[in-house]
């Protein structure tokens, strides 16, 4: 990624790609030290020969890859994740180079916006990917525990969207710059953090694989970047001022301050969190643990007001926006809201934070859905074209903007499959075949266990028959597999997924008094919609990455007909210019 | 004995050893009580998560915690004594949350603190651009210093730049 970014603008902006090359090429030294002299990933199947020096050794048949990596989605999940790690290098290096080189404009920022998305792109769907992977594999039936090296990839997301989002006040603007340039640096920094947590073991953490003693390097390097940053930022400031300031609290502009600040306090949160038994361990000499409860607890109120600003930014108007305008634009998706909320409850949905994450989905989705059909229509009055090809021209005409409506839709149902954790169910039971088990309008008949060998693990497999309505719906399979290369057992969960619900069941082993095998089922509400919502964003960020088709039409002339009487010369000419461009706007 | 039979014995015993080597989180998931108690504490093996969830292959602890914690509940004693026993054998760090009093009380702070910090910066950076904002139109709209330029210059200059603000603007 490093390379094409390079490769992709060679010959282009003497004066800053020299900088850019030399702070990606500091990190990639960095790395490169590390893997070749400190953490060396062939090491650990050297031997020491003759002399000292270290040769490989020959193994003929090693333990094998940890069982629970022994899934298809692990083969992608690193990588992505990677790459979405690695990505954020590139704004990086770009906004350390504008400030150092104090590269006029806002072009940096023009051109890393594609690989700042890019780079997020990964980072969403590795999280993701990795969130699934939790489900399908770990068997506790949830898909994202709060692990410190969980909360490390999502720190630097936190930070990334706030700063696509803030970015565009600079572009527009030219507000925020040092802001920006902060918010670069930090995911940057997060990034580097993330790493320390999940190679360091510093904390606790599930993903115990990933310990070694390299942490003091991370330390080091995040202590030489932090300085780098702050050197460069202390010499050049000045050359971050901004052009405009706020006009209104009712404007686009407020609306992504507030979403960035929500953005920041749900990074904190999470940083704290993750940090807090150091911290007390260091102050008091008593561990604590920071457990999932906490961070639900916290979070979930941050997320709720920050789906509300995901509906509200795209009502307001840059520079001001009039309480007219205001109450026009808010009327239709407050109300889909609320009658989405209504409904929720009046099916017995009664938890508060549901039905709050409900009533904020109707608002956001009537909200993305009246932009499209606003602008659709406009465009079908004026070229013929059907409504549906009309939404499609629309799009590609300005897709970053129209891409970016399509991410927030899939974020939605991604809060939505969230928000069904709420009526999670199970049941655990010793059974024997022929035994029943019931759950929500399920019911499973054990019918009988059979093996399954296999060349690298033997495997216990259930047969469970599920009825639903006194009618047989569906066979699971949920599978115990034992690896003798390594002595360690894994799981295969059964999962029947629907729009609706998740059937998913367990095969934990067997009952230490009766040996009769224990099968858990849980039932999790509305599980898919998270996956469907990730596809979303994926494709939303794609769709925002391509170029824009047409142009968007911009006057040449200005009518000196709108012009207000008794404002002075200028002004009436700049209100026209404005008042012609929002009539042909709308 | 045949082949396929050697072959299913020893399949079986290789089941049964993993069975047995395979720890179960039976009882404390029979009932919500259980469920409930189990979901505040957390499985001491150092693998971070809740004690009822945990999937830690061959997790040496979850199982006899599960156990103690329904014996426990067994004695139907309340919930806070159920949880001080379990803080008493294994210390604050069995708890899943941090206690809301003394210094671990600030980890729930740090939140509600950064956003109030946080909205308080923003509120008066706001106040500190308008304010700038309003003196700048102040005098601007003084009388035209010598070696202004003409009106017609400033009119052109600046349509010029509202034209380019709204080209910005509804660009996205």
């Amino acid at each position: 990624m490093f390379f094409s970014a390079l490769f992709a603008y060679r010959g282009k902006h003497p004066e800053l790609m020299p900088y850019v090359g030399v702070v990606v090429a500091g990190v990639q030294l960095f790395f490169l030290t590390l893997n070749n002299f400190v953490a060396s990933p062939f090491k650990v199947v050297a031997a020491a020969g003759p002399g000292g020096v270290l040769h490989l050794a020959t193994l003929a048949d090693g333990r094998g890859l940890n069982p629970l990596l022994q899934y298809p989605e692990m083969v992608i999940h690193p990588p992505v994740l990677y790459s979405g790690y690695t990505g954020f290098t590139i704004p990086f290096a770009f906004a350390l180079a504008a400030l150092l080189g104090r590269y006029p404009g806002e072009k940096w920022i023009h051109l890393t916006r594609r690989w700042t998305m890019i780079a997020w792109c990964f980072q969403s769907a590795g999280i993701l990917l990795g969130a699934h992977w939790a489900y399908a594999v770990l068997g506790w039936g949830g898909y994202w525990g709060w692990d410190p090296v969980e909360n490390a990839s999502l720190m630097p997301w936190l930070t990334g969207t706030a700063f696509l989002h803030s970015v565009m006040m600079q572009e527009k603007r030219g507000m925020m710059r040092v802001w920006n340039v902060w918010l670069v640096f930090t995911t940057f920094l997060l990034v580097i953090f993330g790493t320390f947590l999940t190679r360091s073991g510093v904390v606790s953490s599930v993903h115990a694989f990933a310990q070694s003693s390299i942490g003091r390097w991370f330390v080091g390097f995040l202590i030489i970047a932090i300085a780098v940053c702050l050197a460069a930022f202390f010499k050049n400031r000045d050359y971050l001022h901004s052009d405009n300031h706020l006009d209104s609290m009712l404007s686009r502009e407020s609306s992504f301050l507030f979403n960035n600040l929500i953005l920041l306090v749900a990074c904190i949160a999470v940083l704290s969190g993750t940090l807090f038994p150091v911290l007390s361990e260091a102050i008091q000499g008593t561990k604590i643990s920071v457990g999932p409860p906490f961070f639900n607890r916290v979070n979930i109120p941050i997320a709720m007001f920050l789906l509300f600003l995901t509906g509200v930014g795209p009502l307001l108007a840059w520079r001001k926006t009039s309480l007219e305008s205001l109450r026009r634009n808010f009327g239709w998706p407050a109300l889909g809201g609320l009658i989405v909320a209504v409904v929720a409850v009046a099916l017995g949905l009664r938890e508060f934070y549901v039905a709050l994450c409900l009533l904020l989905s109707g608002f956001v989705v009537m909200t993305i859905g009246s932009e499209f059909f606003r602008g659709a229509r406009v465009i079908a009055a004026r070229t013929g074209a059907n409504l549906i090809s009309s939404v499609g021209q629309l799009t590609m005409r300005n897709t970053r903007r129209y891409g970016g409506y399509v991410i927030h839709f899939g974020m939605v149902l991604i809060f939505i499959g969230i928000s069904g954790t709420a009526f999670n169910q199970d049941k655990q039971m010793e059974m024997s075949p022929g035994s029943v088990m019931s759950l929500g309008p399920y019911t499973l008949h054990l019918q009988n266990f059979d093996s399954d060998p296999q060349p690298n693990y033997s495997a216990e497999r259930a047969t469970i028959d599920v009825d639903r309505g006194g009618r047989s719906v569906m066979m699971l399979y949920p599978t115990r597999r034992f690896y003798p290369s390594n002595q360690e057992s894994g799981t295969m969960v059964a999962i029947s997924s629907t729009l609706r619900e998740d059937l998913y069941v367990v095969y934990a082993g067997r009952s230490p008094d009766t040996n009769l095998p224990v099968i858990h089922a849980y039932l999790n509400p509305l599980v898919k919609w998270i996956w469907f919502g990730g596809v979303i964003v994926v494709m939303g960020t794609i769709l925002a990455l391509l170029p824009n088709r047409q142009a968007v039409l911009v006057i040449s002339a200005v009518s000196e007909s709108a012009a207000i009487p008794g404002t002075p010369q200028p002004a009436r000419a700049i209100i026209s210019a404005r008042s012609q461009i929002q009539r042909d706007n709308d | 004995m045949t082949n396929r039979r050697r072959f299913a014995f020893a399949f079986s015993a290789i089941v049964a050893l993993a069975s047995a080597l395979v720890p179960l989180r039976v009882d404390a998931q029979k009932t919500d009580r259980g469920k409930q108690l189990g979901a505040k504490l957390m499985c001491m093996c150092g693998c971070n998560q809740i004690l009822t969830q945990c999937n830690h292959i061959d997790c040496p602890r979850s199982g006899p915690e599960i156990k103690e914690l329904d014996q426990i509940v067994a004695r139907n004693e309340p919930d806070n004594l159920v949880l001080q026993d379990f803080v008493q054998k294994y210390g604050q760090a069995v708890l899943s949350e941090p206690p809301s009093t003394g210094f671990n009380s600030i980890a729930w702070y740090i939140p509600g603190v950064a956003f109030a910090l946080g909205l308080s910066i923003v509120v008066v950076l706001i106040r500190l651009w308008r304010q700038r904002d309003v003196a700048r139109l102040a005098t601007a709209a003084g009388p035209p210093a010598p070696g202004t330029p003409p009106v017609s210059a400033l009119r052109n200059s600046q349509l010029e730049r509202a034209r380019r603000q709204a080209d910005r603007e509804t660009d996205d």
